[in-house]
């Protein structure tokens, strides 16, 4: 990483030191406003002004998903990091996508947490941040609220509805999902989707509640099946390790006392905005169903697809040499000491 | 005049590249909208696309019908500027300037090709590669073509400093020759 | 180095640049570059350099640009054009304003189908203005009806500027195309109105020369009849020419495709319209597919270079100074809109409209969103200045295009082409700051809007 703020970051205590934050997404983001904005307030307090932000979103200065690398390679100090989006370099930070019977935005993000944090070795005495982020440190905020299947009125009486429907799908995991059942997977830049859905183009999407107003999905989805839950995104606020490392002691406590103290606020925004899209979508005439209550041929199809792709996504990793089988099992172990639900079939892997 | 000879000999073969770079872009373009129509017909009429064609068509064939063609782009004189004050200089000025203009071009490009090489080779070294239909397609190879076309354009600004150092009449382009359009265009201008 | 001095030092290296004749692409390229080395000196290069050329071709949306070019040319190099002006032509037989009105309104429907302003303004050029000369008209009007005619490719979609502006802000392209429907059709209606007046005032200053010309062009119109164009030919022409809009609305509309999309498609129905035609041979695609690739290179290179030049911008702050410095005028957004149109249509005078928009986008668009004003209405706003900007000296590509084809002097088609310029300007930019539903009332009807 080169040397890019201002400020030289290896300065004397007490020298003011401003850090240049970046994120590709809009700061009316969850995780801008709810996590990182906050994150960065509170480490400028905690060392009395001495940290200061000069903050970049919207992809004014980078744009999704090029932030891993702009911290790497120093043109930025500090990015929210989406590492589901490249798959490439970062292939295990898709577990969290893994689909589950039940949990909630707390659950996952405590679970994310805790396998951030995680001191289990994976491979190679490695643990999972170690394998994977290993360039980086990492301040853990919350995951998105749980991925739902929401259709523009298309609606599931029978497994052989379920069948041909088209719904975007975000990442690898929902492509080997819909692969599994039976889905016919779309993929599209988010920008074009609103256009696209409200011509018929296809059927719907994996997305989370919480996260539709960022492109006006409230008036749209007129059906959303709740109660199974299709994983959740994940993020961390990222810096480069050595950068982090010539801070100030003072700073780098501060940094971390943030992330402690934000955390839940930043999971608990994600709940408040669901509940609120949840009343502006039933007001335009949007219907939310229970998964318990479909025909139990359309949940017995559901759960086998779950059931498999956490088997087929293990395999995708071991057959690249990583530790598939072993994440997904510490990830499972995680998700169900938080709360969350898996369906039997998992359980016993 | 034997040099002269040898320049526009050797600005042959180099015309000759440049083309072919113009063709794999013109192809390109050609299947790409084959492609696009392809997937909107099936999607309709058999409510399947093509898995992954949103991200191929992207990463692939985009970048695959800008840059090979560049350096042709680039030396058909087609690229705007502002002309009205450069067409009222002397010829002498004129020449300065275009030598001067043309150093600070090279000096720009030779660092995209330097700093989009590294990048491509970063990329080789880590596989950089897109997801598209749960699968990953190598992404890196496409890279190469960037520095590919910036030293292209590279090397026919090097041609064009060297003509306008030898020959008379200051020029911003070593062969002109232009489309009916631009024709059109150009004399209507003077 | 201190921020207002490089931005200083690269404001003014920009315009040297720009004067000394250098390429917009390498003057965006190389003041954001030298930006970039003064800001924060070398080692932010790597970082930027190295990948934003790929990433910024790399996007699926800017596939409208080769492919909303590629319509226009197989469309052009079909011979449609002449085919539909032909009929025109006989419609109008004895009522001479209506030749004007008709040319500006196919320069409209051409508009529907083509991305690319000069290249319809030549075609039209071609063959609408001696047609008009036929009827009466004087040299510098026909021209100018051309041009404007041509221009409203610019605004009318598909629109290769309101796809870029798409792109940049991120703004859906298909809201931006419906939006900009109703002041698109406004630009044509001023147009219009403006040259009526020309043409009354012409016929009143020379009333003659007037009658002269109108019974040249009576014997024209006999010898025109007799040179026929084959019944079937019109025909398919004109299916064709309805087929090819209603494919490309009807199509995005109905949801059989994007807006994206339409591109690919417009361009199949231009390849059979050709071979329809009987067009289509190896020159045919030499020709479409050689001006296809240049004019796309053209974009994306200048879109390379401004997306350094935005990162300079970005990285110095600029736009946040600037919203400080404008803090006292920020409260009347009419004010601020005023000066920042002043300042684009002055830019549109000077520079072509696509470099235009990817050079001032990273500084407006802050500016546009501090003071609350919606991104789809100033995407259609400035569209319209640009298209405006076309038939303006000294560099209206528009102009310079029916020029070359016709051998009328580009300086006195100016002249009448400025006349339309500042009318349409002040009628439709002011309806639209009064009336701002003028852009913004279609989307949010159609849905279209994200
Ligand atoms: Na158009
Ligand atoms: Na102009």
């Amino acid at each position: 990483g080169g040397e890019t703020s201002s400020e030289d970051a290896a300065s004397a205590d007490g020298e003011k030191i401003t850090l240049r934050a970046a994120t590709g997404l809009s700061p009316q983001h969850a995780w801008w406003e709810g996590g990182m904005e906050p994150w960065m307030d509170r480490v400028t307090e905690l060392t009395d002004g001495q940290v200061e932000f000069e903050t970049f979103t919207s992809g004014e200065l980078v744009a999704v998903p090029d932030e891993a690398e702009a911290v790497e390679n120093g043109t930025v100090d500090v990015a929210l990091i989406l590492p589901i989006y490249q798959p490439d370099q970062f292939p295990m930070a898709e577990v969290t996508m893994l689909p589950l019977s039940h949990s909630d935005t707390m659950i996952a993000s405590n679970a994310w947490k805790a396998l951030l944090e995680s001191d289990v070795e994976l491979q190679d005495g490695k643990t999972f941040s170690e394998l994977q982020f290993d360039q980086f440190k990492v301040f853990p905020i919350s995951t998105t609220q749980e991925y739902s299947i929401s259709t523009t009125g298309k609606e599931f009486a029978s497994a052989g509805d379920v069948k041909g429907t088209s719904l975007r799908t975000p990442s690898r995991i929902h492509e080997m999902y819909s692969k599994q059942t039976g889905l016919n997977s779309i993929t599209m830049p988010a920008v074009e989707m609103y256009d696209a859905m409200s011509r018929g183009a296809f059927d719907g999407s994996f997305y989370s509640i919480a996260d539709w107003t960022g492109y006006g999905f409230q008036d749209l989805f007129k059906y959303t099946v709740t109660g199974i839950n299709f994983g959740h995104f994940n993020a961390f606020i990222g810096m480069d390790e050595a950068k982090f490392d010539s801070l100030p002691e003072n700073v780098q406590e501060a940094m971390e006392q943030a992330t402690d103290e934000y955390f839940e606020d930043s999971a608990q925004i994600w709940m408040d905005r669901s509940e609120e899209v949840i009343a502006m979508n039933e007001e335009q005439g949007g219907q939310f169903v229970d998964f318990a209550t479909l025909p139990q041929d359309v949940q017995d199809h559901f759960n086998e697809g779950i059931e498999n792709t956490w088997g087929d996504y293990a395999k995708l990793l071991e057959d690249n040499g990583l530790p598939g089988t072993e994440l997904v099992k510490l990830w499972r172990d995680l998700m169900i000491e938080q709360g969350g639900e898996v369906p039997q079939k998992v359980k016993e892997m | 005049m034997n040099g002269m000879t040898t320049f526009y000999k050797l600005y042959g073969y180099f015309g000759v590249l440049k083309k072919i770079g113009l063709v794999i872009s013109a192809v390109v373009a050609l299947i790409m909208m084959f492609f696009i129509t392809y997937d909107v017909v099936m999607r309709n009429v058999f409510s399947s696309s093509i898995r992954g064609g949103f991200e191929i068509i992207q990463n692939y064939m985009m970048p695959l019908v800008v840059f090979p063609g560049l350096a042709y782009v680039y030396a058909s004189g087609v690229l705007p500027k502002m002309e009205l004050l450069f067409a009222k200089f002397s010829p002498a000025v004129k020449r300065i300037l275009i030598l001067f203009l043309i150093a600070i071009e090279v000096f720009i490009l030779v660092l995209v090709v330097q700093f989009s090489w590294t990048y491509a080779m970063d990329g080789m070294e880590r596989n950089t590669s897109f997801p598209a239909a749960g699968t990953l397609y190598q992404l890196w190879p496409v890279f190469f073509t960037i520095p590919a076309a910036f030293a292209l354009i590279v090397i026919e600004n090097i041609f064009l400093f060297i003509k306008n150092l030898i020959e008379k009449d200051p020029t911003f382009v070593v062969e002109y020759n232009p489309s009916e359009e631009e024709q059109i265009i150009n004399q209507a201008v003077k | 180095m201190d921020s207002y001095l490089v931005v200083g030092i690269i404001i003014f290296m920009m315009i040297m640049f720009l004067l000394m004749g250098m390429y917009i692409h390498s003057v965006l390229l190389a003041s954001g570059i030298i930006g970039l080395i003064l800001l924060e000196g070398f080692s932010i290069l790597p970082g930027l350099l190295g990948n934003e050329p790929f990433n910024r071709v790399a996007s699926y949306t800017l596939t409208t640009i080769p492919l909303f070019v590629l319509m226009a040319q197989f469309i052009l190099h079909s011979g449609l054009v002449q085919d539909i002006f032909y009929i025109v032509h006989k419609i109008s037989r004895g009522r001479r304003s209506l030749l004007g009105t008709l040319t500006l309104i196919i320069g409209g429907m051409l508009g529907a189908v083509s991305g690319s302003g000069t290249a319809t303004a030549a075609s039209l050029g071609q063959v609408a203005v001696p047609e008009l000369r036929k009827h009466g008209y004087s040299g510098p009007l026909a021209g100018a009806i051309a041009s404007a005619g041509g221009s409203l490719s610019g605004i009318i979609p598909p629109s290769i500027i309101l796809i870029l502006y798409g792109v940049a802000t991120e703004t859906p392209v298909g809201a931006l195309f419906i939006g900009a429907f109703i002041p698109g059709v406004l630009v044509m209606v001023t147009f219009i109105i403006a040259m009526l007046f020309y043409y009354r005032r012409e016929t009143k200053r020379s009333p003659a020369a007037a009658e002269a010309q109108a019974e040249i062009a009576a014997a024209a119109e006999a010898e025109a009849a007799e040179e026929k164009v084959p019944v079937t030919r019109l025909a398919v022409s004109v299916i064709m020419g309805f087929l090819i809009v209603a494919t490309i609305f009807g199509g995005i509309y109905s949801g059989i495709f994007t807006p994206t999309e339409a591109g690919a498609i417009g361009s199949v129905v231009g390849l059979l319209t050709a071979l329809l035609l009987g067009k289509v041979n190896l020159n045919f695609f030499k020709a479409s597919l050689t001006e296809t690739i240049k004019l796309t290179g053209m974009v994306m290179l200048i879109m390379i270079g401004a997306q350094i030049f935005g990162r300079f911008v970005s990285l110095s702050l600029l736009p946040r100074k600037l919203i400080s410095l404008l803090e006292p005028v920020m409260d009347s957004p009419a004010l601020v809109l005023l000066l920042i149109s002043a300042i684009l249509f002055v830019m549109f005078m000077f520079i072509e409209g696509a470099a235009v928009i990817l050079m001032t986008i990273p500084v407006f668009l802050p500016i546009i969103t501090a003071l609350q004003v919606d991104v789809l209405w100033f995407g259609v706003f400035i569209s319209v200045i640009c298209t405006i900007g076309l038939i303006t000296p000294p560099v209206g590509l528009s102009v310079y295009a029916v020029s070359g084809v016709t051998g009328i002097s580009s300086g006195s088609i100016f002249k009448v082409g400025m006349g339309f310029a500042v009318f349409s300007m002040i009628v439709v930019c002011g309806l639209m700051i009064a009336f701002p539903e003028l852009a913004t009332w279609l989307p949010s009807v159609s849905g279209g809007k994200g």
